[in-house]
């Protein structure tokens, strides 16, 4: 009796594991649009042998995995006014997946989908995982697709460069969308300091250093301390291509002409810059700048927030700085506050010995949207070029900004504004965020982009501000153009790689290791012990195939 | 009556032993002192020179917070923290303690080969994409089950609590069977009255395990109205760094470190909250299961 209750009890617990795993207990009544059942699956590379092929008229469901304009926001709301002429107009039931937040966090959901073959009909994807899963034959070629969505290729799909990162095998295999503004970062300096210690912005290195000792030295500020630098700065790199001390010190190195990681002019002088001698020189005036005390002590150890606080209290003269983050209303607001009467003002970047000058390097960012091949054999290919051109052309304002009259309204111009509307209505609220979490598949930059964006305003000061003004300044200038780096795969060891070539730099600068020439060679066949002649060969290999050089 | 006098080396060695406690004390007490301190600081402030240790309580800022727990998702998500833990605890202990039970008996039939099958995923783990194709296939992705089932029955935790049973006097489940109780009486009558600490000690590893939950959601949770409230937060401080570079979204009434920090804190509140009631059975509970008497 007493075996047989064990017996029975245990029997009671496995079958409670498998009907609890097995129970349909949708929390939730799935939304109408949403397919109810589990995507099939088989081995990854073996397509479905009798592809379900869906009726003109029948509507066809497809399922598109996205990055959503605002983490924190939720994705559109079931009763969307989209979902309706979407499936009115265009006969297709949309259902949007918003990816997590973070790349890695995307990239795992993203090769688990397609380790499991179960990956949605269109999903936005980062180049590397795009590169591993074309490979594998998951991902379609979107060739045929492109001449049934004839307005969207011409604004989204012409750029040869960011088509290049999509390219695998002379085909394309994904619809590189236009990724970032570029451009937005450069040097700024206090107007109102110049002024008062009667000077004008540096025009060449020599002098960026005169200036920045005056700043440091000569109370610009005017309140009887040395409590300002020359130069903030910060390290701000990441990867491969942000190796060595970041983009705040790239006007240096473009200074020398050597900014970015790699040397892209052509494919006899290509290679990693750190191989040019310039690099040296660029290194010794960084190490020149922070022996004179012109930059702010703690930079190899401050924080962005920091290094922002630290422009907001007046404690820099100089500084490469994304124009947003220095000009938009909430960003500039402190900074007012504490100095009603200072002016950021942009300038040229420094010439070096040989009269070069850049602001930093330019990529030409992509957003990469990738088709499955499940969904190309399942006959959605026209589907997703019928919602893509829409999103293009009919549908790019809702998704851009919602509602014309309940999110937003034109003005005179015909550009956006949200004057008279409700402010939880407002196409920027917090709480219409969701209505506009598609709005990356459809921004193109364009003027009345930008405006709705970056929209001028009065600060508290009085003082007219207009972010886009710094954008234009930013745009005019100099940069060195690195679009092919985004193409370059990192090696396997890319975080050892990455740490020796930053740690030594840093190093250099502050005097830690002697800067010579023995010194620089050292470390250079420190890299190269590291792989880097390796790199540079598949580098080049990769620039060469994907077109960036010939 | 007899009193306990103290030698020279009792009260050197409890000094020792007060010492070290103390430091640890305050090893530990340091960073969650830093983190509510990063959590209150306003905007416009920089430390130069306290290491972020101190700030003076009149600039407390507790907008990061404000901002926080009045986002439109923050109920939803907690909701579904909730759900996720109470639920998931709940399957852990419903199937764990009867698994745990039945292999406490040294007399049940094939119990070595229902320990071996036990052991081996235990040991062996499927890995990511078989768990996913399982969970998938069953119709669990979009649904709470998704990130509760997979975890439903932790071996480790199984053993920890077959060792406890396993140290119960014998005679008193006897005592039960001849007073004429079937085994669930025996399990239900005996046994749990008397295993409070294991019980309340894996329920909160269970628990913890649940609350923190992120992974599996972000895996098989598509629907955002089903996500927990970690993925929020963690929404909520990428959102914070990107919305820099934009206007109508920024974060501008705490610096990104004090949304960091709030979330930490807002995250292990509940674990806080409840862990000095459980304490004394979980000390109690981990010595008693790892040994056999």
């Amino acid at each position: 009796m007493k075996k047989f209750l064990l017996k029975f009890l245990l029997t009671i617990a496995a079958l409670a594991l498998i009907l609890s795993a097995c129970a349909p207990a949708a929390p939730t009544e799935p939304p109408a649009n949403q397919a109810t059942e589990a995507p099939e699956v088989a081995a990854p590379t073996t397509p479905p042998t009798e592809p379900p092929a869906p009726t003109p008229e029948a509507p066809v469901d497809l399922e598109i995995w996205v990055s959503g304009r605002v983490t924190e926001a939720g994705p559109p709301p079931e009763d969307w006014v989209a979902y309706d002429i979407i499936k009115n107009d265009l006969n297709i039931n949309l259902k949007v997946v918003l990816l997590p937040g973070t790349q890695a966090d995307q990239d795992t959901k993203i090769n688990t989908a397609a380790a499991s073959n179960s990956l949605p009909d269109l999903f936005f994807v980062n180049r590397d995982s795009w590169f591993k899963i074309t490979e594998a034959g998951l991902i379609a070629n979107v060739e045929e697709v492109l001449p049934l969505m004839p307005e969207r290729t011409k604004t989204h799909y012409s750029d040869p460069n960011r088509n290049n990162q999509v390219t695998y095998n002379g085909s394309l295999y994904g619809l590189a969308d236009p990724g970032n503004l570029v451009q937005t970062d450069a040097m700024v300096i206090r107007q109102d300091w110049l002024d008062k210690l009667g000077l004008e912005a540096p025009k060449t290195l020599d002098d960026f250093l005169a200036v920045a000792k005056a700043f440091t030295n000569d109370d610009p500020d005017g309140n009887g301390k040395k409590d300002t630098y020359g130069l903030c700065a910060f390290l701000d790199g990441s990867g491969l291509n942000g190796a060595g001390l970041g983009p705040r010190f790239d006007f240096v190195y473009g200074a020398y002409g050597v900014a970015g990681t790699w040397n892209l002019t052509s494919k006899g002088d290509f290679g990693l810059n750190v191989r040019n001698p310039n690099y040296m020189k660029a290194t010794e005036f960084i190490r020149t700048l922070n022996e004179e005390g012109v930059i702010n002590p703690d930079w190899p150890t401050l924080k962005k927030d920091d290094f922002r606080v630290g422009w907001k209290q007046g404690k820099c003269g100089m500084m490469q700085e994304n124009f947003a983050a220095l000009s938009t209303k909430s960003n500039y607001a402190d900074f007012d506050a504490n100095f009603p009467d200072g002016e950021w003002v942009s300038f040229d970047p420094p010439t070096g010995p040989d009269g070069a000058s850049s602001a930093g390097v330019t990529l030409t960012p992509a957003r990469i949207y990738a088709v499955s091949q499940k969904a190309m054999d399942e006959g959605k290919g026209p589907a997703i070029a019928r919602l893509l051109e829409w999103m293009a052309t009919d549908g790019y304002m809702l998704l851009a900004f919602g509602e014309e009259g309940v999110n937003y309204k034109l003005d005179a111009n015909g550009y956006v504004t949200t004057e008279g509307l409700a402010d939880a209505d407002k196409w920027t609220a917090k709480e219409a965020q969701p209505l506009t979490q598609l709005a990356n598949m459809v921004y193109i930059f364009s003027d009345i982009e930008l405006q709705a964006r970056y929209p001028a305003y009065k600060a508290e000061s009085g003082r007219e501000m207009a972010p886009l003004d710094y954008y234009n300044a930013f745009g005019k200038q100099a940069y060195t153009n690195s679009s092919g780096a985004a193409v370059i795969n990192p090696p396997a060891n890319a975080a050892d790689f990455v740490r020796f070539y930053s740690e030594n730099i840093v190093q250099f600068v502050l005097g830690q290791k002697p800067l010579t020439e023995e010194a620089w060679a050292e470390y250079i066949a420190g890299l190269d012990s590291l792989g880097a002649k390796d790199l540079e060969a598949s580098a080049l290999q990769t620039l060469i195939d994907t077109g960036f050089i010939e | 009556m007899r009193t306990l006098t103290k030698s020279w080396d009792d009260i050197f060695f409890q000094f020792l032993i007060n010492s070290f406690l103390i430091i640890l004390l305050i090893a530990v007490l340091i960073p969650l002192w830093r983190v509510f301190v990063m959590s209150v600081t306003p905007l416009h402030y920089i430390d130069t020179k306290t290491l972020g240790l101190w700030l003076d309580p009149r600039m407390w800022s507790f907008e990061a917070y404000k901002q926080l727990l009045s986002h439109p998702s923050f109920i939803r998500a907690t909701t579904n923290s909730l759900i996720i833990t109470l639920g998931g605890t709940t399957v852990n202990m419903l199937l764990t303690v009867p698994f745990a039970y039945a292999l406490s008996n040294p007399d049940l039939p094939g119990r070595k080969i229902f320990i071996t099958m036990a052991l081996i995923p235990f040991l062996f783990n499927a890995g990511l994409i078989p768990t996913y194709l399982v969970v998938q296939k069953l119709g669990l992705v979009d649904t709470y089950w998704a990130v509760i089932m997979p975890g439903a029955i932790g071996i480790y935790n199984m053993l920890v609590m077959k060792s406890f049973f396993e140290g119960l006097p014998e005679e008193l489940k006897e005592a039960a069977r001849l007073d004429g109780a079937n085994e669930l009486q025996v399990l239900w009558h005996v046994v749990l009255p008397l295993s409070k600490p294991i019980l309340l000690t894996v329920g909160l590893w269970y628990a913890v395990g649940h609350w923190n939950e992120f992974f599996n959601a972000i895996l098989y949770l598509n629907d955002a109205k089903l996500q927990p409230l970690t993925i929020l937060l963690r929404n909520i401080l990428l959102a914070a760094n990107i919305n820099e570079y934009v206007e109508y979204d920024a974060f501008s009434s705490a610096p990104v470190s004090a949304f960091r920090a709030a979330s930490v804190f807002l995250t292990m509140l509940p674990i806080i909250l409840i862990y000095p009631r459980v304490q004394r059975y979980f000390t109690k509970g981990t010595m008693l299961g790892g040994v056999k008497q």
